[in-house]
């Protein structure tokens, strides 16, 4: 029985006591939560012409908060909340990760002298697309705020979700999660009929995953009577007897956490979504959802189901195989940038998730070092998509993208090293981010894994390069589009990505120090 | 035993052999245009400066007694995590010294050539980033104390050939073969990165030192993978057989490149890599007789190619695979080969540059032409180039006492010491070499001018023909030097061992042998091009002249073996709409492309399709927990 | 009676909700069969929390309420603006991503 709900429960027996709460160890989430708050609250009551400066303020201010005292609290093993939320070295560092990241999202979202029209938002999601109204919108110059609460949300749902210790604060986690990146997902100032499409499959779809998942907490609960973590594990190494009931909860609360990673067969709203979404909320979500998901994903594996891995071992690998395979060589065939980059970032997952399947402190290390390079690299990419711009908006079609090492080297050659990264060419975070959780697979005896890993990974060597060899082997064309100088925003999203791509490539040790303090998760 | 030198006083100095060059690439690719007057002179620059380092070093590593001339410097622990280990850690011995002094003393003399060679070049300074970038790699490559960072400059090297490759991209077939060299590459890289992996899982790290020690600890099996697929690796890299192909498409990248990568350093990393591991390869005995069977098959592969090629480049690219060839055979003949193996490469490596940028110098003054058909009779508008081609040919050919004498001839004896079959096959491929280098070189500068009418041949430029003379001179003088007064077999005996065996045929016997191998062959060619006129155009010819042109059916062979079930397999695969996939047919991509513009169907845009995949595979993980319980 | 008919019971709830979604056209109807698996997890937990004799499970099924008409709201949002863009509910007719 999970203690914060048997103090609930105890209720009818004794008085009722205060669930006792290391306040300052939930620090970060109480800070955002309260800056979200604020931030509804400022839509409301500040004009509009004030909100954009104010929400900007409020939303830097809170995540550097959040971020300074996670610095602080490291170091920090503890569960509070009565054990509904564990503040250890993992969760720190995925903490760390998110915020950094949600940050530099954050920067992307506030850009506004890119588009010449404003920002990436729908002046009103409201309004019908094309309809009079929305030109009156855009021609005052209309700023969708309401975006900065979401983010706030969003980031919010992500930190409890990494640290959840028992299912239910994890499955609302996942909610407050997801809800708003829904709504952000649909709210694109350009081509809006897709995002709003976007939107849609991800809300279905999401809230049909997010049903598995409780359905298999269900089930835990009721075999083991409580949605702690740690009483499930114990309940499973006490009675190992039971079969199915265990079988079809971690299958289904697999399935929920599987569907947020993206991994095959419930990556098929990533491609719909990613191309769909604004693009600076594809980069914040990729980099940041990948984050959370895995971590959660971890910490059910690792705390919870760590005494069945012969169980659930076999069908990871079935699913990595799968994962790595079909992201790389579906995307070899994408004309969109941002699709094929919906599907590398399945690749992606896939390679994470041999780490995940190594089982062993190694196989966490691996996988948290693989998140943090794949987020900085992921988040920059979007950032130079943001750039490269025609007429009508984002440059997505690939075709437009050819000479393009002509016209803006720079550009060209920043995104031709997140490229490389990505296909995990050597002196590059995603070289060494492969590297470690290949190594970690062979060392639990995965080898098979291995290969396929790389199999996989030299066919996705051929779409990361394609694209560079677009941007230089070929003339520009007509149709070529042009990259667009953005203001200090983006500049400095952008090149803290590209900086920590290379850092991380060159010199990861102190990011593998960060990480190996971390430790492992507590129980 | 040789003992491990803390890197003191000069030596402290090793990162800045690769930093130079490095920082070069840098300032030349970042600073734009605003580097078009300097920069090509920063290239040259920073390649000098660490040649005139690694002249230094050379001076002061022979200070020292042959067990302490191994200097380490460790600049940071790279990689940490979990028992595994990788250092940013450089490592100078005898093997990598000459490989230092090989590749940045070449590399700046076409540096220096590549100023008049380039100097029409509306994009220079960007060949001259890439040409460092090329030499920082290779540097890290042969300074790498570690498998990992090997492959740092194993990957580097590739990309920046790649790159120099798809330099002139605005040809079709430039991009084209740029595609192809990457993708057969990729093959080699495989092998790489599993051989990578499988050391550390054996011997539980991946650094020079600590792989050698243990090796012989491994089973023979494991040992054998390894070589197996450290072979596999050479092969792409090295353009041996079964992955030739791409060097001949890569002759489509400007001259320079041809003769710093594509014939003196980059193409030569699959012979370092095989010394460099001789501890492996001297346990695992099949690995190593696969090595030879490679190596002497290639030698054959590539000269009949060169042989029936009319485009000079291409001609001189299968003569660079055949030579390797050699020095692949010798570096799988063990210990009494692989010093010889690396004295090969390190006279090829000087005569095969002169003899490209000789072609260079001809094509330069041909309008760019390099059908050798339309070639003849230069000797007299260019002296300075025939008579420095002549140095190169005489010196591949084995002619003593130009360079290749002397390494071919010891690479011939010790074949004899395996088997005399090996021997007889090098010494049968001599015999080609002598052909078709003389058949070059009758067409290029002797016999009738069959110019086109718009040509005016002249020579080149000094800055052209100042790096081909010094060349020229080293093909003449850098086989004696090495060999007697260098004495190249007890300089590397420490990194990579040798022992003299016992031959079934004296010294003189063999070298007789060769000659008159390789006077058959001048002779043939002799009667061939020089008594009987050259056609302009080719003639018909013999079924094997037919197919030595097509490249022995090299890609048609991967067409039939590789493309054309895959390609079957996929059309069966993509038996509706198959439009989607495009570009993307080369040998095994095909397959992968098929399967992805088939897979891509999966993905109707119906969201309720995608619920319908999710509730199926909810259904299979479902099955398979609740089987995997049940068993 | 028995707790566990319940229980199978949910189980046929939530197979009924899952089948709605892959089945109907109608946007809001197959979030209704979304919310329909939720309940269905929701008397699940009722159930097993009467089985296992504690509480928790009652206690989860008010948050998971409270978490359901959350998304009623997302969802509503975003079904309501598709509506009014492409006058129709179909959650196939928007079907311009794919491939």
């Amino acid at each position: 029985m999970s203690p914060l709900l048997a103090s609930v429960g105890a209720e009818t027996e004794t008085a009722f006591t205060m669930p006792s709460i290391n306040y300052y160890a939930i620090a970060p989430i109480l800070i955002l939560f309260g800056a979200a708050v604020v931030s509804v609250l400022v839509e409301a009551f500040v004009p509009q012409r004030g909100r954009r400066p104010v929400q900007l303020v409020i939303v830097v201010g809170s995540i550097v908060a959040a971020l300074a005292v996670t610095i602080d609290l490291r170091g920090t093993r503890l569960v509070t909340g009565e054990g509904a939320i564990a503040v250890d070295g993992p969760t720190l560092l995925m903490w760390g990760a998110l915020l950094v990241i949600g940050l530099l999202g954050a920067l992307l979202m506030a850009e506004r002298s890119i588009d010449p029209l404003g920002d990436a938002f729908a002046p009103r999601a409201s309004a019908l697309p094309g309809s009079e109204d929305e030109q009156e919108f855009t021609r005052r110059g209309f700023l969708q705020t309401e975006v900065w609460p979401f983010l706030l949300f969003a980031l919010t749902g992500m930190l409890v979700f990494v640290a959840s210790n028992d299912l239910l604060v994890m499955f609302v986690a996942l909610e407050v999660m997801s809800l708003p990146l829904y709504l952000l997902a649909g709210m694109a100032r350009r081509r809006r009929l897709l995002s709003q499409e976007a939107a849609l499959k991800y809300f279905l779809l999401g809230a049909f995953s997010s049903a598995f998942f409780l359905y298999g907490a269900a089930m835990l609960y009721g075999f083991s009577g409580s949605v702690s973590l740690v009483a499930i594990s114990d309940t499973l190494s006490a009675k190992t007897g039971e079969g199915s009931l265990v079988a079809i909860g971690i299958a289904l609360l697999m399935v929920g956490l599987l569907f947020k990673v993206a991994a095959v067969p419930f990556h098929q709203w990533t491609p719909d979504v990613y191309q769909g979404a604004p693009t600076p909320v594809t980069g914040f979500m990729a980099a940041t959802v990948k984050i959370a998901a895995f971590g959660a994903l971890l910490r059910v594996l690792y705390v919870s189901l760590g005494g069945l891995r012969w169980d659930w071992e076999p069908m990871l690998w079935i699913i990595a195989a799968l994962t790595m395979l079909v992201g790389s060589v579906v995307a070899i065939t994408q004309t969109d940038i941002k699709r094929m980059l919906a599907y590398s970032s399945i690749a992606q997952a896939g390679f994470i998730l041999v780490g995940v399947v190594a089982a062993s402190p190694q196989g966490l290390a691996s996988a948290l070092f693989y998140l943090v390079a794949y987020a900085f690299t992921t988040i920059g990419t979007f950032a130079v998509i943001t750039m490269v711009r025609d007429a009508s908006g984002e440059a997505t079609h690939l075709s437009k993208w050819a000479g393009l090492g002509k016209k803006s080297p720079v550009v060209a050659a920043v995104f031709s090293l997140f490229m490389l990264s990505l296909a995990g060419i050597p002196l590059t975070s995603g070289f060494v981010g492969k590297f470690g959780v290949f190594a970690a697979a062979i060392d639990s005896g995965n080898t098979w894994l291995v290969i396929v890993g790389v199999v996989a990974s030299v066919i996705a060597a051929f779409f990361y390069v394609r694209v560079i060899v677009l941007m230089y082997f070929s003339d520009p064309t007509p149709d070529t589009a042009s990259v667009v100088i953005p203001s200090a925003f983006t500049t400095i999203a952008l090149t803290a990505s590209a900086v920590m791509t290379i850092a991380l490539g060159v010199f990861p040790q102190w990011l593998l120090d960060i990480i190996t303090q971390a430790g492992v998760f507590i129980r | 035993m040789t003992e491990l030198m803390p890197a003191e006083g000069v030596f402290s100095l090793i990162w800045l052999l690769i930093a130079l060059p490095l920082a070069g690439a840098a300032v030349l690719l970042v600073g734009g245009r605003r580097t078009n007057a300097w920069g090509p002179l920063l290239g040259v620059l920073t390649v000098s400066a660490s040649a005139v380092l690694g002249i230094v070093m050379l001076l002061q590593m022979m200070q020292n007694s042959p067990e302490q001339r191994t200097f380490d410097q460790t600049l940071f622990s790279w990689v940490f995590v979990g028992g595994f280990q990788a250092d940013m850690a450089f490592q100078l011995d005898q093997l990598s010294m000459v490989f230092v002094l090989l590749i940045t003393i070449v590399g700046a003399l076409i540096h220096v050539y590549s100023l008049g060679y380039m100097s029409h070049d509306r994009d220079k300074r960007k060949f001259f980033g890439y040409l460092n970038l090329f030499v920082a790699a290779m540097l890290i490559l042969v300074l790498a104390n570690n498998y990992l960072l090997l492959y740092v400059g194993w990957e580097g090297v590739g990309l920046a050939s790649y790159l120099l490759i798809g330099f002139w991209q605005h040809k079709p077939s430039a991009a084209a073969a740029a595609k192809k060299a990457f993708v057969i590459n990729r093959i080699g890289d495989v092998g790489m990165s599993l051989a990578i992996m499988l050391m550390f899982v054996t011997f539980g790290t991946v650094s020079f030192q600590g792989v050698f020690g243990v090796a012989d600890q491994a089973s023979e099996g494991t040992l054998n993978a390894i070589g197996l697929l450290l072979l596999l690796a050479a092969c792409g890299k090295s353009a041996q057989f079964p992955l030739q192909a791409w060097l001949l498409d890569a002759m489509e990248g400007p001259t320079p490149v041809s003769a710093l990568i594509h014939a003196a350093t980059m193409v030569t990393a699959g012979v370092y890599l095989i010394a460099r591991s001789n501890a492996i390869f001297d346990v695992a005995t099949v690995a190593a007789t696969t090595v030879v069977v490679v190596g002497v098959v290639t030698v054959f592969i590539g000269a009949i190619i060169g042989s029936a090629k009319d485009d000079i480049k291409k001609s001189l690219a299968g003569s660079t695979m055949s030579q390797i060839g050699y020095m692949i055979a010798a570096a799988g003949l063990g210990p009494i080969g692989y010093v010889f193996a690396i004295f090969h490469l390190l006279t090829h490596g000087v005569f095969k540059a002169g003899l490209f940028l000789g072609a260079g110098s001809v094509m330069h003054g041909m309008n760019d032409n390099v059908d050798m058909r339309r070639y003849g009779a230069l000797r007299k508008v260019m002296i300075v180039t025939y008579v420095t081609f002549a140095a190169g040919w005489l010196s591949i050919m084995g002619i003593p006492p130009f360079s290749g004498f002397f390494s071919k001839d010891e690479i011939i004896h010790a074949a004899f010491e395996q088997s005399v079959l090996t021997g007889v096959l090098l010494i049968i491929g001599a015999g080609v070499t002598g052909f078709y280098m003389t058949r070059m070189f009758i067409m290029t500068f002797l016999g009738k001018a069959r110019w086109e009418d718009d040509v005016h041949p002249h020579e080149s430029p000094k800055v052209m023909t100042v790096p081909l003379v010094l060349l020229a001179i080293g093909s003449l003088f850098l086989g004696m030097a090495l060999l007697y007064w260098g004495n190249i077999e007890t300089w590397l005996e420490p990194v990579v061992g040798y022992e003299a065996g016992e031959s079934p045929i004296s010294t003189t016997a063999s070298i007789a042998l060769s000659l008159l191998a390789v006077g058959l062959g001048v002779l043939v060619a002799y009667l061939m091009y020089q008594r009987r006129a050259v056609p302009i155009e080719a003639p018909h010819g013999s079924w094997l002249t037919r197919a030595a042109r097509n490249e022995l059916y090299g890609n048609e062979v991967n067409d039939v073996l590789v493309v054309q079930p895959t390609y079957y397999t996929s059309r069966w695969l993509v038996w509706f709409d198959n439009k989607g996939v495009d570009g993307f047919v080369n040998g095994s991509a095909a397959f992968v492309g098929g399967l992805s513009g088939r897979m891509r169907r999966y993905q109707t845009g119906f969201a309720r399709s995608y619920a319908l995949s999710m509730v199926g595979g909810a259904v299979l993980v479902v099955l398979a927990l609740v089987l995997v319980r049940a068993s | 009676m028995n707790p566990s008919s319940y229980v199978v019971l949910s189980a046929l709830l939530f197979s009924i909700g899952a089948i709605g979604v892959l089945v109907r056209r109608n946007a809001i109807v197959v979030f209704m069969s979304v919310e329909l698996m939720l309940n269905a997890a929701n008397l699940a937990f009722v159930s097993f929390a009467r089985m296992n004799g504690n509480l928790d499970g009652q206690v989860v099924a008010f948050f998971v309420m409270v978490v359901a008409a959350a998304e009623v709201v997302v969802g509503l949002a975003i079904i309501v603006t598709i509506f009014r863009t492409r006058r129709s509910a179909s959650i196939d007719e928007p079907n311009l991503l794919k491939y």
